[in-house]
């Protein structure tokens, strides 16, 4: 069959629709619905990747209608690896999930899920497109669906991060439309590829310049590049957990891999670093970015939100990546949008834990959590391994491309702030380590001697079977990086 | 702060300025958006699709898959509004009219619950006795709103219309139900759970004639894979299909209003509107 491409984002879509026709029928049936929709949407991601490794790029037309006319799929190895990325991250955090939502959304659980799919729908919708406008329909669903989820979280603050949430990415939306529109006044065209080749002949024109700029800050304000990153700390910190849990990893690297396709597809490496004279600049906007997020998070008392503050400083990671214009750098950008995806669920899941257990994660509340979540704790060293980068996880080999990457390009600076975000990281991660493994849990009881009143309490089996193997999975991803390189990012880059 | 905004609005202003220096001309018959794709459009739309309206030929069918995402935003609107504003949790005050007399209770206790029925009916807390004048003329107007919002749709394909416009006529006939009369008539009169499932199924029957054609052998909404399922001349296929999913919409759409009206002002309770 080759629906496949069509399938990894209409199963999901059919499944929030069902899961939606449940709430007012029988609401359990939400859920397995939502796993069934979920799973078949992974299935069809991996059939695909596996077609484009063996056969190349596939173009799958949208009613029939051949492009420019009608709207493609066009899924080569780039998208084809992010597709199974987000597909099966958000199937694992479905699996994770079943009880948390239970708790956190009161007696809306099948409206939670609804969302959920159409949030996941929009992320897969917005990967696997060749059509700029549709691009854009997708990017408003899953924009308007973390609204929902950012104001259902906290019951204080959740709605006001949401607001100011909204309030960004509705501007950062426009930009983006903004942007299209320039596009199409100079080509006439939605179709990336056509709108690609047209663009070829008129690279000088101060229109497709603004229209450029335009398309670049609409999708650097969604995901989050400093000094556009105010609304993501709130919005992430605040949402339900099992919502941040999907978010954190994938929403911001979507937003990377929109913006690697605009580079290398729509616009053109001899546009981008040829033409114009940006690169330079935003590389040392990337180097603040990864600065400015590093020092940040060490000032945060929240676990929850230091995290958040540790994704904008990824952010910058991958953005100057991608700009050192050189193979290195890319293939550092594009390996690290899978690892960061990676290292970020499987820190947010040992979080998801940690707040199931103890409600509130400010640092002071993991004393003595070594010996409470032995399980969860594990998970999170590793993910936080990876994070700073300690070989074999998988963390180290991206952030080598990228340094190597730097190099090459003489962009010292991005290369040093690498290293100090790096180190920077490690102080964070030890200080929370110090705070879980060295002082004792607070006692309950007036006098307690600690040492024979450990009680393990962790949280359900299926959290932290998700939780381990999602961690395990950081050292496979890790060992088998230069496969990963070898099949899937120097073919698509060539 | 203020005047780093103004300075970021300036920059921004003499940005999309810059850009507009190499505009094609206004009306220019050659700029690349009319000569690129609407040529073919033009040219080829009525033929391919039997569809004499082109609009809703690019809607509906080259540029479908857009508007089935589009469909998908209101009901997600939709959704997202019955999810954070709905409150079940009942009122602890309530007030009622005893209908014989007009006498008029207000009941503190929250367990103490009247049956509503032949004696005792609902009431506002800023009741203003409804204007006959008012409520006679609206009732008269709805069922003819209706209609056109119908038709609106039906005829989407062949004059200005379609699901969208026809979805937010019928939904403001709803809205003017609850407006003339109050919020509990149109409440009482449709279900909250119809609305709920009117909004997905109707982006369900998009979706659903979408994956029809996809188990005919086609690609995802290739209405020209419908043929067989339908009687009559298989030339007019897309033209069906499209309104097919043109009657999704609409319901989508009049469901989705409705609920994100009824949750606004009532604040999610379902008792008391403007």
């Amino acid at each position: 069959m080759d629906n496949y491409p069509a399938l990894i984002v209409i199963a999901p879509l059919l499944a929030a629709l069902l899961a939606g026709l449940a709430v007012w029928i029988k609401e359990r049936l939400s859920y397995p619905i939502a796993l069934m929709g979920l799973a078949v949407s992974t299935f069809s991601a991996f059939k695909v990747l596996m077609q484009v490794i063996d056969s190349g790029t596939i173009q799958y037309k949208m009613a029939g209608w051949t492009p420019p006319m009608g709207i493609e799929y066009r899924i080569d190895l780039l998208n084809a690896m992010v597709l199974l990325l987000v597909s099966s991250i958000a199937f694992l955090n479905l699996l994770a999930s079943y009880k948390s939502v239970e708790i956190e959304t009161n007696d809306r659980a099948g409206s939670f899920y609804t969302i959920y799919l159409l949030f996941v729908t929009g992320l897969l919708g917005v990967t696997a497109t060749g059509d700029l406008f549709n691009l854009y329909v997708l990017i408003e669903i899953t924009s308007l669906t973390s609204y929902a989820m950012v104001a259902l979280g906290d019951r204080d603050r959740g709605p006001l991060a949401s607001l100011n949430y909204v309030f960004i990415g509705v501007i950062g939306a426009s930009f983006y439309l903004l942007g299209v529109g320039y596009l199409y006044l100079k080509t006439g065209s939605l179709n990336m590829l056509d709108v690609a080749n047209i663009l070829s002949g008129i690279h000088g024109s101060s229109t497709v310049l603004v229209a450029f700029i335009l398309m670049m800050i609409g999708i650097w304000i969604k995901m989050a590049l400093f000094p556009m990153h105010v609304w993501l700390p709130n919005a992430y910190t605040y949402s339900p957990v099992a919502f941040a849990r999907i978010v954190a990893p994938l929403m911001t690297k979507v937003m990377v891999y929109v913006m690697i396709r605009l580079l290398i597809t729509v616009f053109g490496f001899d546009y981008v670093f040829e033409t114009l004279n940006l690169a330079d600049a935003v590389v040392w906007l990337a180097t603040i970015a990864v600065l400015a997020g590093g020092v940040m998070a060490l000032s945060q008392k929240n676990l929850k939100k230091m995290l958040t503050y540790i994704i904008v400083c990824e952010i910058g990671y991958m953005v100057g990546g991608a700009w050192l214009g050189n193979q290195l750098g890319m293939t550092g950008a594009i390996l690290h949008i899978l690892n960061d995806a990676l290292m970020t669920f499987a820190l947010f899941l040992a979080v998801g834990n940690m707040v199931y257990k103890l409600k509130t994660v400010d640092l002071i509340d993991l004393k003595g959590l070594f010996g409470k979540m032995p399980w969860t704790m594990a998970g999170f060293v590793l993910a936080a391994f990876s994070i700073i980068g300690v070989p074999p996880t998988c963390g180290f080999f991206s952030k080598w491309y990228l340094i190597l990457g730097a190099f090459e390009a003489g962009a010292y600076h991005f290369a040093g702030a690498l290293i100090i975000s790096s180190l920077i990281c490690a102080v964070l991660f030890f200080k929370v380590f110090e705070i879980c493994f060295f002082e004792p849990m607070p006692e309950e009881h007036g006098h307690v001697d600690s040492h024979s009143h450990v009680i393990i309490e962790e949280a359900p089996v299926s959290m932290l079977i998700v939780s381990g193997f999602v961690s395990l999975s950081l050292i496979v991803v890790g060992l088998y990086s230069g496969t990963i390189v070898n099949t899937i990012i120097l073919p698509f880059l060539k | 702060m203020r005047f780093l905004g103004f300075i970021i609005v300036c920059l921004t202003g003499a940005l999309l300025l810059y850009g507009t220096g190499e505009f094609p001309d206004w009306g220019d018959p050659n700029s690349p958006a009319s000569i690129h794709l609407s040529d073919h459009y033009i040219e080829k739309a009525v033929e391919e699709t039997q569809v004499p309206n082109l609009v809703t030929a690019v809607l509906a069918d080259y540029r479908g898959f857009d508007t089935m995402f589009e469909t998908a935003v209101v009901f997600c609107a939709g959704l997202a509004c019955f999810l954070l504003l709905r409150d079940f949790s009942q009122k602890k005050e309530r007030f009622y009219r005893h209908t014989p007399t007009g006498v008029i209770l207000h009941v503190k206790d929250s367990k103490k619950i009247l049956k509503v029925g032949k004696e005792f009916e609902h009431m506002d807390k800023d009741w203003v006795p409804s204007d006959l004048i008012i409520k006679t003329v609206c009732r008269i107007l709805i069922p003819f709103i209706q209609i056109y919002a119908m038709y609106v749709v039906a005829h989407g394909d062949f004059s200005p219309g379609g699901g969208f416009q026809g979805g937010v006529i019928f939904g403001s006939s709803l809205i003017l139900l609850a407006i003339s009369y109050d919020l509990k008539t149109l409440v009482r009169r449709v279900k909250e759970k119809v609305f709920g499932i009117f909004a997905a199924l109707g982006v369900l029957i998009y979706v659903g004639i979408g994956v029809i054609c996809m188990f005919m052998g086609g690609n995802f909404l290739d209405y020209s894979r419908l043929a067989p399922l339908v009687p009559g001349d298989p030339h007019h296929i897309r033209a069906l299909g499209m309104l097919g999913v043109e009657i999704g919409v609409g319901i989508a759409v009049t469901a989705a209003m409705a609920i994100i009206y009824i949750n606004i002002v009532s604040e999610g309770r379902h008792d008391e509107g403007l």
